[in-house]
């Protein structure tokens, strides 16, 4: 059995889990029995309780697909944790290619991991890389909350852009690579650097993505499926990566970094 | 005696510290089981080029979100993450359908619940969706070389940030040419530079540059879409 999808690593899920209902069901009746003694509605309570779910399917789907993205390489268990809290789909992916780099391992979450080591670095330098704003919240969220507030004008734009902009940074690292990047030349793996395939995953997934905007912007129905463009978008360029490869065969051979 | 909010920040610290703990006790327990503890050389290396980005945008996260998010709604969401794409469009939509304010008590309420209903739905279509695929084996079939998706599943990256990065191009394209020069040049010279060491050059040259033309004025006229977005 692999290592990585074993019991005992489902218990630890599991936990985890349960860990997280716990606190959502404990705020959740907390927030219930105050609203009831403010004398809010129950139907207000009810609907917005409703909406929330609703709103929550979609994206919650889209972070299966990226669990079943890191799972070729790092198992099901780990992804499932780490998408389960605190986790976000640019934060462990680049986390747990940092780690595998780190260790020498060119070809990062493209490969399925088989040794317990790199597993467990991996897992700490997802975990670890992460905990911060669970450091800090106990410490300046009372504080925060009083103050900031009311200070939000020119900072929050600033605040906006940076957020905006390390986003991008991380964003572009990965993107790079897939332009001119070069594969592992030690393992001399076929189709692992910047090349035909790399370009065309990159181009359709944008392309799409920004055809999902378009168009939910120009038809206000469409609006469900916006929550759904991110991971159809990836999908999609995986799709058009199969298709290029079908028709041309040896495009998969093309690569200008190897 | 005590206000609700004084309280929920009581809660709010309990149950943060007490998360901090189980989530660091999982890779523990996962070295303790497989017997394979990480180099400390490589934990750090690999820490050190996500620590230099996540660690203040973590704070930055803090300090943007907590306003909107309500105090237990703040607390919740950074238990289980996903803010920008689920905790606060949620958040936001509540507070707008049901007319409260966030910083009343009201909306508190209403904040706490829509996140709290968030966490559970999520967390359970997570863990669902994690057992259809362990019981049908679904991922390890289509990740293996000998399968015909093989392809695709190596361009993962590109696919995956593709999708992410289209609209933030979109929107923020005066701060993504930067980096991306800065990038290609540095892998036109050096194209084995790995990501952990493009991340750090990536990420400094955004914020310098994007922090230079806030300072210009370059910005001024997108106040709205940015606060919009």
């Amino acid at each position: 059995m692999d290592f990585k999808s074993s019991p005992f690593m489902y218990a630890v899920g599991s936990i985890i889990v349960i860990f997280v209902l716990a606190q959502s069901t404990f705020f959740l009746v907390r927030a219930i029995k105050r609203g009831k003694e403010l004398g809010i509605d129950s139907e207000k309570m009810k609907n917005t309780a409703l909406q929330s779910a609703l709103f929550s399917i979609a994206p919650a789907i889209s972070i299966v697909a990226t669990v079943i993205v890191l799972s070729g390489a790092l198992g099901v268990v780990l992804p499932w944790i780490r998408l389960t809290v605190i986790g976000a789909i640019q934060y462990e992916t680049s986390s747990a290619q940092s780690a595998l780099n780190a260790m020498g391992n060119a070809a990062g979450i493209a490969s399925a991991i088989t040794d317990p080591e790199q597993f467990t670095t991996v897992a700490w330098v997802m975990t670890v890389g992460s905990v911060m704003p669970l450091v800090i919240l106990p410490f300046i969220l009372k504080k925060l909350q009083k103050g900031i507030g009311k200070a939000m004008g020119k900072n929050k734009l600033w605040s906006d852009l940076m957020s905006a902009a390390a986003f991008i940074g991380i964003i572009i690292a990965f993107v790079g690579r897939a332009i001119l990047g070069t594969g592992d030349k030690k393992e001399d793996i076929i189709g692992d650097g910047a090349g035909v395939l790399s370009i065309t995953g990159l181009v359709s997934s944008v392309a799409f993505m920004l055809l999902f905007s378009f168009l939910v912007k120009k038809f206000p129905k469409l609006k469900k499926i916006e929550s759904f463009a991110m991971p159809l978008s990836m999908f999609l360029g995986m799709g058009m990566v199969l298709l290029v490869n079908h028709l041309l065969p040896s495009a998969y051979l093309i690569e200008w970094r190897y | 005696m005590k206000s609700y909010f004084d309280k929920t920040h009581t809660w709010g610290r309990i149950w943060t510290v007490a998360a901090l703990v189980v989530f660091l006790l999982v890779p523990v327990a996962f070295s303790i089981h497989l017997n394979a503890w990480p180099k400390a050389e490589y934990f750090f290396k690999g820490l050190a080029s996500v620590a230099i980005i996540f660690y203040p945008t973590g704070i930055i996260e803090v300090i943007s979100y907590a306003p909107l998010l309500g105090a237990a709604g703040t607390y919740l969401s950074f238990v289980t993450g996903n803010i920008a794409n689920l905790k606060l469009p949620c958040t936001m939509s509540a507070l707008e359908t049901s007319g409260y304010s966030v910083s009343s008590e009201e909306g508190e309420v209403i904040s706490t619940i829509a996140v709290a209903v968030s966490s559970i739905v999520t967390t359970l279509i997570i863990a669902i969706g994690v057992l259809l695929m362990s019981v049908t084996g679904f991922v390890k079939e289509i990740t293996s070389p000998d399968s015909p998706v093989y392809p695709a599943f190596q361009q993962i990256l590109p696919c995956l940030f593709g999708a992410i990065g289209a609209t933030y191009f979109y929107k923020h394209w005066k701060i993504t040419i930067a980096p991306l020069v800065v990038v290609l040049a540095v892998l036109a010279f050096s194209g084995g530079t790995q990501v952990g060491v493009l991340i750090p050059i990536s990420v400094a040259v955004a914020l310098i540059v994007t922090h230079v033309m806030y300072k210009k004025g370059v910005f001024g006229k997108e106040t709205e879409s940015v606060r919009n977005e």
